[in-house]
């Protein structure tokens, strides 16, 4: 009897287990179609995860697809058609923040895409993720992004179409590397960075001439620059390495030769401390 | 014909049919609207499921459940009051949709219909043919936008998919996929489960008795001393493990650095780094199989001590003691799957473990892997502890007082 009633026991127990720590990881999508929108100013919030951003086909103004982990994060997606403002990403439940509590967050994945033919203002934020963007092709009006402990991969596979004001990229402890600045067609490009590797190569189709204003501090910054392109370097130092091959100094300022008569102009700013900062000529 | 070859022919009908209606979609959409009618007939016909019986949610009181499907910027929290707004019996929900109406079951707005509004529709699917405006909410359903329909305003599916096949939809399109329902322990999967957990415990318990009887038959000496250590230096031997725990890798650290800046001894790292590493776990297991052999001594005396007959020997003590010491982790195999019990079964035979290892790590130290006796209560010299020295001298207690002086003198 007393067997019997262990048995049964156990047996009751054991279908009233309830699951065991199971992830509850979600798929959200939202995507929307064009309507004459004049311009689109994206958002985009990722704690933690792999997360890709590319050009959307056409006639699609915005398409998330993101896998998230439901216990700890929520999908985020507000479209306002009036502003055009939109907000997409993730973010932690609760509201406190970007903050990785589990490796299960780091499974998380987002693909984002934006219309082609909009004009793009594009804002970003990473926390620990892994971010592979490609607003090539797309019409960018500016690009901001920060990241903290990731490594993003930017790049513009193909030239923009807008008129780039503005390209920004702020980095923590993570791995930088932009991939063909010169498709950009960005009229100013800031770099800030604390501990990290940042890689910016202007490769691509110049249409214009660039400024760009690096602040880095403890990290190395390798700067890819095309022969050919008139390179000029005003550098604020402290504790840091140049590697210039091929430029000529003038006190504070490195320029190629016949700088002044480069049909394209790239001019850099640096304020770096204890960093290391190598400029390599591309074929 | 047969009742089941029935209803399955039945069944390829009625998707041929509703198949000819579909010429305007893509062929996406044909293929989508197909799976979407046969998962639905599938349990209409073969089980006897008719789902949810379609009707009109009635509005809630004041205090009621209600939601604003105008705005659908947060789908996970939608998704939470519609479910707290769902009763059993389904007919026993009541929701106010602010703008707009809800629905239970299946919903479908005909061709020439114009709906204003939003709509939310639990338990069901809603099939678009004419034009809404406003936006659409399905729970647990999908959203089929036929060819010639529109929706002016945002559609969102959670628990099911938003299917464009071949109408118009203005706004934005949302799905949030269904939880998806955890693998539950099933009594099926729980003696597998528990045979895993068995068959490791009992690996780990063989080996721990292979090395254990090794040590015994060559090393007997040494194991006693440490179990001796246990035994009378029990806290000592704690607090040295917890030190020697502490303190191992920064030794391990200067050992190698002091290596490296020698000359010669650069030559030596590999070596050393593989003799302290296996020093190190010699003196844990050594340890463990030593507290193991002193918690098998302490119970078997006190089994003799009431009346059992039993061969008092060190392979006796091990294997007693090792199976004390299995106690907590067999009832973690046995009861480790139940919820939060099991990890307190876990939890509490990982600490026993460690607080095991930990003292026999300190006697191990204590007692220099069993050469040094002086923790070890052994105060006589060894070489005077024969049996016919121990039989006739009294040493300790009321006989050594009571030695007669002349025995004394001689």
């Amino acid at each position: 009897m007393t067997l019997r009633r262990g048995t049964l026991l156990f047996a009751v127990v054991a279908l009233a287990t309830p699951s065991l720590g199971a992830q509850t990881m979600r798929a959200f999508s939202a995507s929307r179609p064009t309507k004459g929108e004049r311009m689109l100013r994206a958002t985009l919030d990722f704690g933690a995860g792999r997360v890709v951003v590319q050009p959307a086909l056409p006639g699609t103004l915005y398409r998330a697809t993101v896998r998230y982990d439901a216990e700890r994060s929520a999908p985020v997606h507000e479209y306002n058609p009036r502003t055009a403002i939109l907000r997409l990403g993730i973010e932690a439940v609760g509201g406190g923040g970007v903050r990785v509590t589990s490796r299960a967050q780091l499974d998380q994945t987002g693909r984002f895409e934006f219309s082609p033919d909009i004009p793009l203002s594009f804002n970003a934020n990473f926390g620990a993720a892994d971010v592979t963007i490609d607003l090539g092709g797309t019409t960018l009006v500016d690009v901001a992004v920060q990241s903290g402990a990731t490594r993003s991969s930017l790049a513009f596979s193909r030239p923009t179409k807008g008129e780039c004001r503005r390209a920004s990229f702020t980095v923590g402890a993570s791995e930088l590397d932009v991939r063909q600045l010169a498709n950009a067609g960005c009229e100013t490009i800031q770099i800030e960075g604390g501990v990290g590797r940042a890689t910016l190569g202007f490769e691509g189709a110049w249409r214009r001439n660039a400024s760009v204003a690096v602040a880095l501090s403890m990290g190395t910054l390798t700067l890819r620059v095309p022969r050919g392109v008139g390179l000029q370097i005003t550098a604020g130092r402290f504790l840091t390495s140049l590697d210039v091959a091929g430029l000529t100094r003038s006190g504070n300022v490195w320029s190629t030769a016949g700088f002044a008569s480069a049909p394209r102009k790239l001019t850099i700013e640096l304020k770096t401390s204890m960093a290391g900062v190598n400029v390599e000529w591309i074929d | 014909m047969r009742p089941g070859k029935g209803a399955v022919a039945l069944l390829l009908v009625i998707a041929l049919i509703s198949a000819s209606r579909l010429e305007a979609a893509d062929r996406r959409g044909v293929v989508g609207e197909l799976s979407g009618r046969v998962k639905h007939l599938i349990p209409a016909i073969l089980i006897g499921d008719p789902g949810v019986a379609p009707q009109a949610v009635p509005g809630a009181d004041a205090q009621g459940p209600s939601v604003n499907p105008a705005r659908l910027d947060q789908p996970a929290a939608l998704e939470r009051q519609l479910r707290t707004a769902l009763r059993r019996p389904i007919d026993a929900t009541r929701l106010t949709v602010v703008g707009g109406a809800a629905r239970l079951g299946h919903y479908s707005v005909g061709s020439a219909e114009t709906l204003h509004g939003h709509i939310v529709v639990l338990e069901g699917d809603v099939d678009i043919h004419g034009r809404v405006e406003g936006n659409i909410v399905a729970l647990d359903g999908d959203i089929i936008v036929h060819p010639g329909a529109s929706v002016i305003g945002d559609v969102l599916a959670i628990g099911g998919h938003v299917r464009e096949a071949g109408g118009n939809i203005s706004g934005s399109v949302q799905s949030l996929e269904a939880v998806p329902i955890a693998p539950a322990l099933s009594t099926a999967a729980l003696p597998v489960v528990i045979a895993r957990r068995a068959a490791g415990f009992v690996g780990v318990f063989l080996v721990l008795l292979t090395l254990g009887f090794g040590l015994v038959t060559f090393g007997r000496p040494n194991l006693e001393i440490v179990s001796d250590t246990v035994m009378h230096s029990f806290g000592r031997s704690f607090v040295v493990g917890l030190l020697g725990e502490v303190l191992i890798l920064p030794t391990f650290g200067m050992l190698i650095v002091g290596l490296v800046l020698t000359v010669a001894g650069a030559l030596l790292v590999p070596f050393g780094i593989v003799v302290y590493s296996l020093l190190a776990i010699v003196a844990v297991l050594g340890g463990v199989l030593a507290v193991a052999h002193a918690m098998g001594e302490t119970i078997t005396r006190r089994r003799m001590a009431q009346g059992l007959r039993v061969s008092p020997n060190a392979y006796r003590y091990l294997l007693t003691g090792l199976l004390a010491l299995g106690v907590t982790w067999l009832a973690w195999v046995a009861f480790g799957w139940v919820p939060i019990a099991g990890g307190l079964i876990l939890s509490a035979a990982a600490i026993s473990t460690w607080f095991v290892g930990t003292v026999g790590f300190g006697a191990a130290l204590l007692s220099r892997g069993g050469v040094r006796e002086h923790f070890a209560g052994r105060i006589v010299p060894p070489e005077l502890l024969t049996d016919e020295y121990l039989w006739a001298t009294p040493q300790f207690g009321v006989p050594a007082v009571k030695r007669p002086a002349k025995e004394l003198e001689e």
